[in-house]
């Protein structure tokens, strides 16, 4: 019984092993091969003065190509409604102007921390079926009004 | 050494007896203050409470279970282990005065957070600000915990002077990984809190977000391992024999413990996946780290579960599963340890999910989170828990258990709950409802899918919530009336403890290697952030409080 037992655990830690390896090879192959990113790139900023570095709204640099700069205040996004016509690449550039928010595009992968004194670039390559109305919501708690903080994206395709 | 030793660790077992009703206490709060914000954020539920309150006791809900009731819990657990496996007393000094500033601590903590000065939640993100004495409390807690652990290692040592050639034993092992972890963990974030944090709070001084979320998380994490290893160690060194068996494999158990020591701390970041300016690179290592310490959980699986088998088959267990119908379900003490084991087998799987860092952006900040740490500090350590103190009742007050039969529903109960909570809040969180929010429906712009869910959560957590009512009736009313015992009843903690196998001491005793081993890890892991964030410089930011009012001096 324990000479068998023991192979089994030898067997099991192998497993372990190989399963673990194939998970993070898969990680790194979607890194590296795939081109996907966590959030990284991030300047930093000065909140006293927030206006003279980023101004909210949305601009269309390119065909399909989108720059929507965003400032997070408790307890609203700024723009709270962004429209976006036949989107293939978008670069989100967002701060805050207070506390610690979250950034999530409900429904989409799109999703990440927003602080005050550093401004964030992610970029996003919108699937070509998202269409219609997304829920956009504070997902970092930002104090009581946190339940309020939230706005919508309106993609149009034609 | 199987003795009671009632008389020899007087001083110890008060220790502990302060330290479990303080524990019991605790639970009893922060589990009222659990059930009541989840039915505040429930779809449907009339808004009993105010945002305000829903945040407060959010905030209480989280320091008083995560912190307090896992922390005295586990300092009862430690002194009744340490000192009936070594035969050793502890250094009154170092454990009366530590468990006093711990008490203390946790008090002025508690009394900023019921004042609602201190709504900022358990993380407390800067620059969100608080009334000073939430941290300062913390602060008094930490140190507290310092001492207490210090009059562990104080006592090993003195086992060790005494016994050179031993072997650690098993119990004792996995008490000395849980407080090592403790005290990698604990030193950067008190250093961050008396930095940034208190002066923040008294006077406005200006924080950098990045690099006080990164010593937050640097101590975020082994504070998992701080509440699992204790657990683990109950399922290697108290489950076998309370199903007539022994542990399978002893040294695979201690090279567990060795990679908890090794691996627990420089995996911090991956609770930072989406925060920018932390680069693919940091991340990247933190993942690596976070595999790796995935690992003695899986081999815990294994060797649980081997142990399991053995002792059910030595019952007359037959078939490929019948040697689970064989152990003893009746006695609470282990139905607590192996329900909570199984749990912790899927607070794994979603961890590992978490863990993997661009698939983390799906989960983060949604209630996909909540539903993972129920299972692994609200299951794996305080079901486990609950069942130790089946034990530790009657061999620290001389009371038996005052409802035996409530005794032996309530770990099911827990169980049944606590599957129909998680689960329900995993699918939740991937369609993306966000944790931590009073109201999830936004004026009815919520999605429709979201609802059924979130009902579910509601009933699960009122099932689970009832289990843990009933479990802090029945261990107060043992405390207070249980029928006294003498002689000390089977299944006896004394003699559970007592770990019969000691053998030779080998490589896996030599604790110091190991700790500096992992020193070099976490130097190794964490210099890659911190160089990030000093390098571009930081960009201080003044508190804010919840309410949204600035106060910079």
């Amino acid at each position: 019984m324990a000479g068998k037992a023991e192979k089994l655990e030898y067997a099991w830690i192998a497993l372990v092993v190989v399963m673990l390896t194939i998970f993070l090879g898969i990680l790194g192959y979607a890194v590296i091969g795939e081109g996907y990113s966590a959030p990284e790139d991030a300047v930093t900023c000065n909140v006293k003065k927030l206006e003279e570095q980023i101004t909210p709204g949305v601009k269309e640099v390119a065909p399909g190509v989108y720059e929507v700069d965003i400032v997070a205040r408790m307890w609203a996004w700024q723009p709270n409604e962004i429209v976006l016509e036949n989107p293939k690449k978008v670069i989100f550039r967002i701060t805050s102007a207070d506390v610690q928010h979250g950034f999530e595009i409900v429904g989409t992968n799109v999703n990440f921390m927003v602080f005050p004194g550093y401004i964030a670039e992610i970029t996003w390559y919108p699937p070509s079926d998202a269409e219609g109305e997304f829920l956009i919501v504070c997902n970092e708690y930002c104090g009581l009004g946190h339940q309020n903080m939230y706005g919508k994206l309106i993609i149009i395709r034609s | 050494m199987a003795s009671e030793g009632g008389a020899r660790f007087a001083f110890e077992d008060k220790i502990s007896r302060a330290a479990l009703v303080f524990a019991f206490l605790m639970l009893a709060v922060g589990g009222l203050f659990g059930i009541t914000q989840l039915l505040a954020r429930t779809p449907y539920a009339p808004q009993f409470i105010s945002a305000k309150t829903y945040y407060t006791i959010l905030t209480g809900h989280g320091v008083f279970l995560a912190i307090v009731w896992t922390a005295f819990f586990i300092v009862a657990f430690s002194n009744y282990v340490i000192t009936r496996e070594l035969g050793v007393n502890l250094s009154r000094t170092l454990l009366g005065f530590g468990a006093l500033l711990a008490i203390v601590g946790s008090l002025i903590a508690g009394l900023a957070i019921l004042s609602g000065k201190a709504a900022v939640l358990y993380t407390f993100y800067a620059p969100l600000k608080a009334h000073p004495a939430f941290y300062l409390g913390a602060a008094i807690l930490i140190i507290g915990t310092w001492l207490i652990g210090a009059a562990y290692f104080k006592a090993y040592l003195q086992w060790k002077k005494a016994n050179p050639s031993k072997e650690i034993p098993l119990g004792t092992m996995g008490i000395l990984a849980t407080w090592i972890v403790w005290f990698e963990a604990t030193p950067p974030l008190a250093f961050m809190v008396l930095k940034d944090l208190v002066p923040m709070a008294l006077w406005g001084k200006s924080v950098d977000v990045l690099e006080t979320r990164t010593y937050f998380w640097y101590f975020g994490h082994p504070l998992v391992y701080f509440w699992i290893i204790p657990a683990v160690t109950y399922w290697y060194h108290i489950l076998p024999k309370l199903a007539g068996g022994r542990v399978f494999s002893r040294t695979m158990a201690k090279v567990a413990f060795i990679l908890f020591i090794l691996a627990s701390t420089p995996v911090g970041v991956h609770h930072q996946f989406v925060d920018p300016g932390i680069s693919n690179i940091a991340k990247f290592v933190h993942t690596v780290f976070t595999f790796i310490v995935a690992t003695p959980s899986l081999l815990t699986a294994f060797n649980v579960l081997a142990t399991l088998e053995i002792a059910g088959r030595m019952r007359g267990g037959k078939g490929f599963l019948g040697w689970l119908k064989t152990l003893p379900w009746r006695e609470p003490a282990f139905s607590a340890g192996v329900l909570a084991f199984i749990i912790f087998g899927f607070g794994g799987i979603s961890g590992v999910v978490n863990a993997s860092y661009i698939v983390n952006y799906i989960v983060h900040n949604t209630v996909w989170v909540v539903g993972h740490f129920h299972l692994t500090v609200g299951t794996a350590a305080t079901l486990t828990f609950m069942g130790a103190s089946y034990l530790m009742i009657p061999a620290l007050f001389g009371r038996s258990i005052y409802s035996q039969a409530l005794a032996r529903a309530q770990p099911f109960v827990w169980f049944i709950g606590m599957s129909i909570f998680s689960f329900s809040l995993h699918t939740a969180g991937l369609l993306g409802v966000p944790r931590r929010t009073y109201n999830v429906m936004y004026a009815g712009n919520a999605p429709d899918a979201w609802i059924p869910l979130l009902l579910a959560a509601a009933l699960g957590g009122i099932v689970f919530a009832s289990s843990g009512a009933v479990f802090v009736f029945n261990a107060l009313a043992s405390i207070l009336a249980g029928p006294r015992i003498n002689p000390h009843p089977k299944p006896n903690l004394a003699e559970l403890v007592d770990d019969e196998e000691v053998g030779p001491a080998g490589a896996l005793d030599r604790l110091s290697i190991w700790l500096l081993l992992a020193l070099a890890l976490i130097v190794f892991a964490y210099a890659i952030p911190f160089y990030e964030i000093y390098s571009t410089g930081l960009s201080l930011v003044p508190p804010v409080t919840p309410e949204g009012l600035r106060l910079t001096g």
